[in-house]
């Protein structure tokens, strides 16, 4: 599952996010597409509280790339 | 969280830690008082009629979602309330019709006191 937040402010790709992984089952990978510079700072630090696992921040062209996996 | 200020960037601020904390699974009740309950009415909303700061004027030029439905979409995803302030609305004449539908109720202070005991309190 792709969320694509590029050209949404902070916190929206974070909102859009959290929208998503909560009507995905347990174990299930979102990928968030953010250009926002606040989320590849702001999104793990909600992953770890939020008891979801970062699969990992990757600086794609123009843009992070957040792979998140549900943890609970 | 408290808002007083009418200033748009003031108020987008506190609809953004509200909303973020919200969606983190935190009570939050956002109570409105002063000039900032001036602009959760529905006619200053739909006029557009901010009072704007240099952020302010980007947040609209940007067409960045804002205050109102920030806390709209926040609202329906976790437990978050906004309420006004009784003593603003009475001093100013605004009655609840007048108020967006995101405004849960008008209360006093009391009450509002009530409902955040023992929480943090941010004002803004």
């Amino acid at each position: 599952m792709v969320v694509d937040a590029r050209g949404s402010y902070c916190p929206g790709p974070l909102m859009e996010l959290i929208k998503t992984i909560k009507a995905q089952p347990v174990g299930a990978t979102v990928d968030l597409l953010s250009g926002d510079r606040g989320s590849s700072k702001d999104v793990p630090e909600w992953v770890a509280k939020a008891g979801h696992e970062l699969v990992g921040v990757f600086e794609e062209e123009g843009h992070w790339r957040i792979r998140v996996r549900k943890g609970r | 969280m408290v808002l007083l200020s009418p200033e748009l960037s003031k108020l987008h601020a506190g609809a953004l830690m509200a909303s973020v904390a919200a969606s983190s699974g935190m009570t939050v009740n956002v109570f409105a008082s002063m000039g900032a309950l001036g602009q959760f009415r529905r006619q200053v909303v739909e006029e557009r009629r901010f009072v704007v700061d240099e952020v302010g004027r980007e947040l609209l030029a940007k067409d960045v979602p804002l205050f109102h439905r920030m806390l709209a979409d926040a609202r329906d995803l976790g437990d978050l309330h906004v309420y006004g302030c009784a003593m603003a609305a009475d001093l100013m004449g605004w009655r609840d019709e007048d108020f967006l539908d995101l405004v849960e109720d008008v209360i006093g202070v009391a009450a509002f006191f009530g409902k955040s005991e023992g929480a943090q309190v941010i004002t803004i």
